[in-house]
């Protein structure tokens, strides 16, 4: 029987499940509804590439604007949902439509945190989720003007690069002891730091914004440590909260975003949800996780898929990301908050490393600087989730891909 | 000038189940050897052009650059997996004797 499946949030996610309904041959209506007025479109350049001015922004596009109406997905862009309602199986819009559905997939994403300190509402200070927010950004990018880069995680750290290929003037600023504290740990995060500071960034950690100053517009932030730096204009990446608003009265379990099983399912029959607003079960770790990263979005929005068309798929995606900073490639998998053992191959101070998160004598996570294939061939036994032979997993002349898990 | 068979490379030369690139009158083609049987492809994702014989992946007929996790086709040069949107060029190839020649 036709159904209709509806997927709130024109993002990556939410069109890579589009698309892959139709692949996979959904009988019935497809449709797309974003609060963006763009075509669905890839994030990651925004900070990079495309902030830079070298490519255009349809090489971000998922597809060619024209792909969704010649594929039988109906798309309703520029236009906000406000609510869901569960029990009459309807979608409601900012402009007072109703849309049924049959199948609903959340895939909202997430939307930038807030400053909440004095001076936050100047002129000249920006965040960076959509490509509104990096065209404001392009336009301060004058070379030899001065910036404020807030906030030290992959959003603020491929910002200050891009900016310092650009020729500005920057310093970046960060509560942790390191860029990428929270994930990468410290000895990894000071090499990140070592390679912005190689590059001319001036570095300030373990201190925070106390206010920013300026008539109108920023003119200078103001350190709770006491620094003052004057700037021509200040980004502020501190991270993004997931953009649940419109659920509050829908009965979905909420906690760190959409809560969902290994199925892309909330507790309510026939919603579904993926990407950055999915806190999903993953059962490689056993436990909830709440993924913000391109990879997560296109392989959570197919399975999600899937799950919608009544094909159970588990996903359980050793989760993967990449950020780019200057010529290095910085490149992650697996999952980890904590960890025993930091398990290097090459060196931290050399521009090429691996370095393996290890519990319990198994790889729960790997970080790699210009070690690409290296980070791939680990994937495999973190998915095995058994113990490995550490020193192996060190020793440069042993080749990864023949380092089996042990039974 | 038309396309046609240069040799390029000793297949000897090609590691099995490897990529090498070679230089094939100024173009830079990327050889796989998968199990014995070659294919030639463009020497660059599609991406971000990363080499995919310094930083391709081959399990099988497929190639994923491991930069930013695009994967292809080695036959077909078709995309498999993004963030890759556009397939790479792929060469005809033919083994004569000990030498494999490609077509640019």
């Amino acid at each position: 029987m036709p159904r209709a499946y509806v997927i709130v949030g024109a993002s990556l996610a939410g069109a890579t499940a589009a698309i892959t309904l139709r692949e996979e041959g959904a009988d019935g209506t497809v449709t797309l509804i974003g609060a963006e007025h763009e075509p669905p479109y890839e994030r990651p350049p925004l900070s990079k590439a495309y902030l830079r001015g070298e490519v255009p922004f349809d090489k971000a596009l998922v597809r060619p604007s024209a792909f969704y109406a010649e594929h039988g997905i109906e798309t309703v862009f520029g236009t906000r949902a406000t609510r869901i309602d569960p029990s009459a199986r309807l979608v409601e819009l900012e402009d007072h439509r109703r849309v049924p559905f049959d199948a609903l997939l959340i895939a909202t994403g997430g939307r930038n945190r807030r400053v909440s300190i004095p001076g936050g509402d100047l002129e000249g200070i920006y965040g960076l989720r959509t490509v509104q927010d990096a065209d404001r950004i392009r336009k301060e990018m004058v070379a030899g003007r001065r910036v404020v880069v807030v906030g030290m995680g992959f959003i603020g750290s491929e910002v200050a690069a891009s900016l310092r290929q650009k020729g500005l003037d920057v310093v970046a600023i960060d509560p942790s002891k390191t860029p990428l504290f929270r994930v990468l740990g410290e000895a990894v995060g000071q090499t990140i730091a070592d390679l912005h500071r190689a590059h001319g960034v001036r570095t300030i950690f373990e201190d925070t914004v106390a206010r920013f100053e300026g008539t109108r517009r920023v003119a200078s932030v103001v350190t709770k440590g006491g620094l003052r730096l004057e700037c021509d204009f200040v980004v502020v990446g501190i991270g993004i909260e997931p953009a649940v608003d419109m659920l509050g009265d829908s009965g979905i379990h909420l906690d760190n975003g959409v809560v969902v099983d290994e199925h892309c399912r909330t507790n309510v029959s026939g919603i579904h949800a993926a990407g950055d607003v999915a806190n999903h079960y993953h059962p490689l770790f056993d436990r909830q996780m709440r993924v913000e990263h391109w990879h997560n979005a296109v392989k959570q929005g197919a399975a999600a898929a899937r799950n919608m068309l009544g094909k159970p798929v588990v996903y359980d995606e050793v989760h993967w990301f990449w950020s780019d900073q200057y010529d290095a490639n910085l490149q992650y998998a697996g999952f980890h908050t904590k960890w025993e053992q930091l398990v290097v191959r090459g060196r931290l101070d050399s521009d090429s490393y691996l370095a393996c998160y290890v519990n319990d004598g198994r790889i729960d996570a790997v970080v790699g600087l210009n070690r690409a294939k290296d980070v791939r061939r680990v994937m495999p036994l973190i998915k095995a989730r058994r113990a490995v032979d550490l020193e192996q997993l060190r020793d440069e002349g042993v080749d990864l891909r023949t380092l089996h898990a042990s039974p | 000038m038309a396309a046609e068979f240069v040799t390029a490379v000793k297949t000897s030369e090609i590691p099995t189940d490897g990529i090498t690139a070679i230089d094939v009158r100024g173009t830079r083609v990327a050889v796989a050897n998968v199990g014995g049987t070659y294919y030639a492809f463009a020497d660059a994702c599609t991406h971000e052009q990363c080499s995919l014989a310094e930083e391709g992946e081959l399990a099988g007929t497929t190639v994923t650059c491991t930069c930013h996790g695009s994967e292809f086709d080695v036959r077909t040069g078709k995309v498999l997996a993004p963030p890759a949107t556009l397939p790479v060029k792929v060469y005809p190839v033919r083994v004569a004797g000990d030498a494999l020649q490609i077509e640019v």
